[in-house]
This record gives C-alpha cells, sequence and structure tokens, in this order.
C-alpha cells in the first residue's frame, strides 16, 4: 500500500479519464435530467473532482426532442432574451421550442443553466451531445447506458 | 554632526514596496502610491485567505467522499452518521484522499458505515 500523501491532489488535466455515457431521453421530465446529465459534465460524480479542472464525461442523449414538462410549464414556461433595442425583449414558450426545428434547446438551455458560466462551464457543456432521433454517431466511443427513469419514479413522466 | 539626507532611506522604502508589487497590472507595478495601496490589500487578502483556504478544502473533501458514497447508494450525510455510528474516526481529509486513491480501502469503510446504520 502506497503511503498517503499529505497534501490533497487535485488532478491533472491529462490523468482525466473521459468516459462516455448514453441517455435514451424519452419522456423523461427535462428538470430533473437536466441534474444528472449536468453533475456528469461537471464530473461530480467522481471522487477525483477537482473544480479547476475538466473532469467530467461526455453525456450522448437521443430522442432529446421527446422529453416532457410536468404541470403547465408547456405553455407558461417562457425563454427569454434581449434585441438590445428598447423594448426589444422577447419570449418563446417551452411548448413552441419543442415543435420548432430545433426541439433539443429545451433539454441544452436546461442543461447549460446548471452549469457554471465561464470558459470552463462552455468546455464542458461541449462534452454534451444532444440528438433528436435514435440515431447518433459516438458508436464508436461504446457509450455507456445510463438509466435514468429506473433512479427515481418521478424522473419519468406519468403516462 | 553629518548631514542626513532623506531621499537615500525614502528611495530604499520605495524600492522595497515596488519590488513586492512585481508583477501587478497596470500602475499598480511602478506608482509609488498605488503600489503602496495594492501592496497593502494584498497583504489583507492573503491574511484573509490563508482562513478561507481551511474551509475551501473541507468543502472540496466533502464534494469527494459525497462522489464516492453516493456511487454506493448513501448520500454524504447518511455515510457520515454511519461512520460515526461505526466509530471510524478518520477525518475528512484522510477520506477523500482514500476515495480518490485507494477505492477498495474506501470501500470497506462505506461498507462500516452502512452497516451501522439503523435498517
Amino acid at each position: 500500500m502506497k503511503a498517503l500523501s499529505k497534501q490533497t491532489r487535485s488532478i491533472k488535466p491529462a490523468e482525466v479519464e473521459k468516459k462516455w455515457h448514453i441517455i435514451d431521453a424519452e419522456g423523461l421530465i427535462v428538470g430533473r435530467l437536466a441534474t444528472i446529465v449536468a453533475n456528469i459534465l461537471r464530473g461530480k460524480h467522481k471522487p477525483s473532482f477537482t473544480p479547476h479542472v475538466d473532469c467530467g464525461d461526455h453525456v450522448v442523449i437521443i430522442n432529446a426532442d421527446k422529453v416532457k414538462f410536468t404541470g403547465n410549464k408547456l405553455g407558461q414556461k417562457t425563454y427569454y432574451k434581449h434585441t438590445g433595442h428598447p423594448g426589444g425583449i422577447k419570449g418563446i414558450t417551452a411548448g413552441k421550442v419543442l415543435e420548432s426545428r430545433f426541439p433539443e434547446r429545451v433539454l441544452e438551455k436546461a442543461v447549460e443553466r446548471m452549469i457554471p458560466r465561464g470558459p470552463l462551464g462552455r468546455q464542458q457543456m461541449r462534452a454534451l451531445h444532444l440528438y433528436n432521433g435514435t440515431e447518433h454517431p459516438h458508436d464508436g466511443q461504446k457509450p455507456e447506458v445510463l438509466d435514468v427513469a429506473s433512479m427515481n419514479r418521478k424522473n419519468k413522466a406519468a403516462q | 554632526m553629518p548631514r542626513i539626507k532623506r531621499g537615500v532611506t525614502t528611495r530604499q522604502k520605495h524600492k522595497r514596496l515596488l519590488d513586492q508589487a512585481k508583477g501587478y497590472r497596470g500602475r499598480r507595478k511602478n506608482t509609488i502610491r498605488v503600489a503602496r495601496q495594492a501592496v497593502e490589500k494584498a497583504g489583507q487578502y492573503a491574511y484573509r485567505d490563508r482562513k478561507v483556504k481551511k474551509r475551501n478544502f473541507r468543502a472540496l473533501w466533502i464534494q469527494r467522499i459525497n462522489a464516492a458514497v453516493r456511487a454506493e447508494g448513501i448520500t454524504y450525510s447518511q455515510f457520515m452518521h454511519g461512520a460515526k455510528l461505526a466509530g471510524i474516526e478518520l477525518d475528512r481529509k484522510v477520506m477523500a484522499d482514500l476515495a480518490m486513491n485507494e477505492a477498495e480501502s474506501f470501500a470497506l469503510i462505506i461498507k462500516q458505515a452502512k452497516d451501522a446504520l439503523p435498517a
């Protein structure tokens, strides 16, 4: 047994082992799924977690357009942006985004807002790969299946 | 009595201060008035942050322990309670080190803490 170190070690960027996970988002609740994904992207599930190093894993999400909301959020949850002009605040409801050309943005936004903003956060967001159908080009990375629905009965929308 | 010129000591004082302000940005590195303020403030931050450092590290150890025990299906608080009941007196620093570098031995500790928890 090697001696314990006296100092708390930070993991170095070169030592980080990036794994791949795959999640089927069909029927899952957006916010609950996003917390799990955000934690994996940040690496908070690893005992070697280091706050200033990107030590998270890659997450592939298929069926990202088939996520669900609880309550009335489809019609009421609004994403705001400001154009910069006076009175230029615009909003789009979550339901409209899901019906748009890029329905995966709902989940992307949810995860992005759960990750600390900054250069490191942007780097960690790059490890998130969202796909609308079941097709994805990451078979070569051999992603491990992560069954989010079985973690908690509230993770999946009631039928 | 010899005449004492003040410029000599002043220059020495300024030199020592500017040496401490090396690497600062803008005028803070070469203007004595601003540099003095910056060095003073730096000392205050250093004094405060020697204490903050201890809290930060404790928080990091807790995050690492939490990551390790959650993989075994219990939370940090449950684990710490179990560890106390089991009479494990390792501190968080050692536990975090074990969790990171000696996963097998830490798994035994988690098992002990789990068994000590009332069902």
